[in-house]
C-alpha cells in the first residue's frame, strides 16, 4: 500500500523527535525545528501535542520517553521492489549502489512494461563505459565541490579543453540526454554529457566559478479551447513557470517563462497546436512565426 | 469532523492539486463539484504542504490560487508531499514506534511477549488505555504485509521480528535521487531519500511533468497486475470497466500516462489516461491468449499517438521536407522524433518521411513543427490532410495573412 502514514510526514518529525529524546537532547527549540524540517506548513499546532501532551504516548510530560532505542523501520517489501525495479533499468549502470538484500526480491516493474512513446530516438549510451566513468567523475566532484577538466567535442567537431565548475546534471526525459551545468570563464556552460570525451577533477585552487543566472525570456499566447486544446495545452506546458487568466467561456490568455535557450524548442512547441494557439507578445517571437508562415506559404502546393 | 491537513484517502486531492497546478485559473465558485467548505478546506491542506509553491491573482472575477513551478528549477518534485500526508489514529503512531523499539534487537518475540512489554511502557502514562491483543495482532500482520515484520512459527509459537537484510542505503543516495523523479513510481524512492541523510542534491530535469506523481497510487496497483497477468477493474467518474493491462505508455512531451489493455472480451487493444482513473482493483489471473505477444508487439509497432482505441485500419503518409545542404540538423530531427516508418534522402535538400500508422490524425501536431519545410504530404485517409491544410491557413489568417491559395 502507497499511501500509508508509515510513510509520512508526521511520523519521519515524530522520528526526528524521539532520536533527540532517546539521546537526552531533546528541547522545546530542537522539537519545533523537526517539524519544520520533515513536516507540514501547520503540523506546529499538531504533533508538539501529540508529544508533549502524551497523546501518542512516546514522551511523558518531562520530556523522558520510554522508547529505547533512536527509531529505526526497516525498508518496506513495496520500497525494495521498486529498487529492484530500478537495478534493471539501463541508467541504473551510472550508479553503483549496494544490492544486498534485494536478491530474492521481485521487481515492481520491468523496463519492457513501461514504453516513452514520445521519446526521442538517439538518447545517451548508458552502456559506453568512456561516458560512464565521466558520468561518476562528475558526479564526486559535485559531491566534493570540485573543479574539473573537461576535454569535449564542439559543434564543429572539433577538441576542445575547459577547466569548470560542475554545479549539476540536467536529465531531459524528453531527450533521454544528461546536460553538464557548469560555471566557467565568466560564462554559464551547458555540455551534453554524449560530447564529453573525457573529464578529471583537478587540485582545489579556491573558489568555485559563479555560475550565471540563465536568461528568460516569456511568450503570451491567446488559447481557443477547441479539439479540447485547453486541457492539451496546459497540460504540455505544465512544467515551465506559468499563469492562465480565463478571457471568455473559451478563450484564455497563458503566459509562460522559459529559458531564452530553447527559445527555437518553445517556437515549434508553439506551432503544433496550430490556429489554437495565437502568440501576442513578444513581437519578436510573432514575427518568428510569421516568417515560417510565409515560407511555407513559399511552397507552391498550399491550396 | 474538524479539519486536518492529513488526508484518509488520496483521490479527493489529485482533482485540487491538478486543477491548481495545470489550470490556475479557476475561482473558488469554479469548484462546483463540492461544496465551497470542501474547497476551503482542500486548499488550505495543498497551502500547507505547498505553501512556497502557492501563488495568487486577481481579475475580474475575483482570486485564484495556482501552483507555480518550474520543474526545471526543482531537486524535489513538490507533489510526493501529497503522499506523505495519511491520516492516522493516536493509536496507529503509539503502537509503529513502540513495535519497531520493542523488537529492534530481538531475534523474535511472541505476541505476549511484545503485549507485556508495551503494556509495561503504556501503564506509566496518564491515560495507559492498554491496547488488547487483536488490536496488536493486526497491527503486526499489517506490518507482514508491509514487509517491516517478519514472523516464524517455531512449534505453536509464532515469533516475530523485523525484517532484514538490506542495502546500505548510503550507496543509493545518487540513484535514489535521480530515479525518484525520472523513474516510474518515483515517490517511493522520495521515501527511500527521507531516510538517507546527506541526500546527493545536484540533479534537475527538463521537460518533468511532476503531475504524474499524483497517479504514483493507480500505478502501484497496475505494474503488479501487468505483471502477474491480473485483469483489473477500474472506477473512471461514472463508467466502470474490466481489462487485462499490458504496458505503461508515457509520454515525455505530453504530461500524460496512459495505459495499454487488452479487452479479453472483444479481443481489442485499447489506452486508458491514468489521470482519469479513480480507482483500480486488481483482480483474476487470465490466461493470455495464444499469439497476443506478436500481436501486440505488431500493433504497438504502427503506435503514433494514444487514439488508438479498437483500431483496425492503417493509414499510410508520407511527408516531404526541404532541408538546406547546410542544415543537417533537419533531417537529424526528423531521425530522432520519429517514432515509427522510415526517413530518406530523395536528393540533396529533400527527406521524406513514410509510416503506416494507426489514426494518422494524431500525427498532426509533430506535422506542425515542420511549419515552412513541408513541401508535400500525402495521407492515405485524406482528412488528416485536409486538417493540416486547413488549420494552416487558419493560422496564416490569424497571423495577419489572407489564408488563400498561392499555388
Amino acid at each position: 500500500m502507497l499511501f500509508h502514514e508509515i510513510y509520512g510526514s508526521y511520523y519521519a518529525a515524530v522520528a526526528a523527535i524521539l532520536r533527540d529524546a532517546v539521546r537526552g537532547t531533546l528541547t522545546e527549540k530542537k522539537m519545533y525545528e523537526h517539524i519544520r524540517e520533515h513536516a507540514f506548513g501547520e503540523s506546529q499546532m499538531v504533533i508538539p501535542d501529540g508529544m508533549k501532551g502524551e497523546k501518542w504516548r512516546l514522551i511523558h510530560k518531562d520530556g523522558i520517553t520510554p522508547i529505547q532505542k533512536e527509531p529505526y523501520r526497516p525498508l518496506t517489501l513495496l520500497e525494495k521492489r521498486w529498487m529492484k525495479a530500478v537495478l534493471l533499468d539501463p541508467r541504473i549502470r551510472l550508479f553503483d549502489p549496494d544490492v544486498s538484500g534485494l536478491q530474492d526480491v521481485d521487481p515492481l516493474f520491468t523496463p519492457d512494461m513501461v514504453i516513452f512513446y514520445d521519446r526521442y530516438q538517439d538518447g545517451d549510451d548508458y552502456s559506453d563505459p568512456d561516458y560512464i566513468r565521466n558520468f561518476r567523475t562528475i558526479v564526486q566532484a559535485l559531491r566534493d565541490g570540485r573543479d574539473i577538466s573537461v576535454t569535449y567535442q564542439t559543434k564543429s567537431n572539433s577538441e576542445r579543453k575547459v577547466r569548470v565548475s560542475p554545479y549539476y546534471l540536467e536529465y531531459s526525459e524528453k531527450d533521454d540526454r544528461f546536460r553538464l551545468i557548469a560555471g566557467g570563464w565568466k560564462r554559464r556552460l551547458t555540455l551534453n554529457l554524449a560530447k564529453i570525451i573525457s573529464c578529471e577533477v583537478v587540485e582545489h585552487t579556491g573558489e568555485m566559478m559563479p555560475l550565471k543566472k540563465p536568461e528568460t525570456s516569456s511568450v503570451t499566447f491567446e488559447l481557443e479551447d477547441r479539439r479540447n486544446a485547453l486541457e492539451r495545452v496546459l497540460l504540455h506546458f505544465s512544467h515551465l513557470e506559468k499563469e492562465t487568466v480565463q478571457l471568455e467561456d473559451d478563450r484564455y490568455l497563458v503566459t509562460l517563462r522559459y529559458d531564452r535557450q530553447d527559445e527555437t524548442e518553445m517556437l515549434i512547441r508553439i506551432l503544433s497546436f496550430g490556429p489554437m494557439i495565437k502568440v501576442t507578445e513578444p513581437d519578436s517571437f510573432v514575427d518568428q512565426i510569421r516568417e515560417r508562415i510565409e515560407k511555407q506559404k513559399e511552397f507552391a502546393f498550399f491550396r | 469532523m474538524a479539519y486536518s491537513e492529513l488526508i484518509k484517502k488520496s483521490e479527493k486531492i489529485r482533482m485540487y492539486l491538478r486543477s491548481f497546478y495545470v489550470y490556475g485559473f479557476r475561482h473558488r465558485d469554479d469548484f462546483t463539484q463540492k461544496s465551497a467548505r470542501s474547497y476551503d478546506n482542500e486548499r488550505r491542506r495543498v497551502d500547507s504542504w505547498l505553501g512556497e509553491y502557492m501563488s495568487f491573482g486577481q481579475d475580474r472575477n475575483g482570486r485564484r490560487v495556482f501552483l507555480s513551478v518550474n520543474s526545471r528549477d526543482i531537486t524535489v518534485n513538490p507533489l510526493y508531499n501529497a503522499f506523505r500526508a495519511k491520516s492516522f489514529t493516536d493509536r496507529d503512531i503509539t503502537l509503529h514506534f513502540h513495535i519497531m523499539d520493542i523488537l529492534r534487537d530481538s531475534e523474535g518475540m511472541n505476541l505476549n511477549d511484545i503485549l507485556n512489554e508495551l503494556s509495561g511502557r503504556l501503564v506509566e502514562f496518564d491515560s495507559p488505555d492498554i491496547p488488547d491483543e487483536s488490536t496488536v495482532r493486526r497491527k503486526l500482520k499489517e506490518y507482514e504485509e508491509l514487509g517491516l515484520v517478519r514472523s516464524e512459527k517455531t512449534g505453536r509459537e509464532k515469533l516475530y521480528s523485523l525484517s532484514k537484510d538490506e542495502p546500505d542505503l548510503a550507496s543509493w543516495d545518487a540513484a535514489a535521487a535521480f530515479f525518484s523523479e525520472s523513474g516510474v513510481l518515483g515517490v517511493l524512492g522520495s521515501f527511500i531519500m527521507d531516510r538517507i541523510p546527506g541526500r546527493f542534491r545536484q540533479f534537475r530535469f527538463k521537460h518533468h511533468y511532476i503531475l504524474n506523481a499524483l497517479d504514483s497510487e493507480i500505478l502501484s496497483r497496475i505494474l503488479p497486475a501487468i505483471s502477474e497477468k491480473r485483469l483489473i477493474t477500474v472506477d473512471s467518474g461514472k463508467s466502470r470497466w474490466t481489462a487485462l493491462p499490458l504496458k505503461l505508455y508515457v509520454g515525455t512531451q505530453t504530461g500524460r500516462q496512459y495505459v495499454l489493455l487488452y479487452n479479453p472480451a472483444n479481443q481489442k487493444f485499447s489506452l486508458r489516461r491514468t489521470d482519469l482513473m479513480d480507482t483500480v482493483k486488481v483482480g483474476d489471473r487470465i490466461d493470455c491468449p495464444e499469439g497476443l505477444d506478436e500481436r501486440l508487439e505488431e500493433f504497438c509497432s504502427h503506435i503514433w499517438g494514444v487514439n488508438i482505441n479498437n483500431a483496425s485500419k492503417l493509414d499510410h503518409i508520407e511527408m516531404t521536407i526541404y532541408a538546406g545542404e547546410d542544415e543537417p540538423f533537419i533531417p537529424q530531427r526528423l531521425k530522432r522524433e520519429k517514432r515509427c516508418g522510415t526517413v530518406t534522402q530523395i536528393d540533396a535538400t529533400h527527406w521524406l518521411f513514410s509510416a503506416d500508422v494507426y489514426y494518422a490524425i494524431e500525427m498532426l501536431p509533430w506535422l506542425r513543427t515542420f511549419t515552412g519545410r513541408i513541401t508535400d504530404l500525402r495521407c492515405s485517409d485524406e482528412s488528416v490532410t485536409e486538417r493540416f491544410w486547413n488549420d494552416f491557413q487558419e493560422l496564416d489568417r490569424i497571423y495577419g495573412g489572407d489564408g488563400d491559395a498561392v499555388s
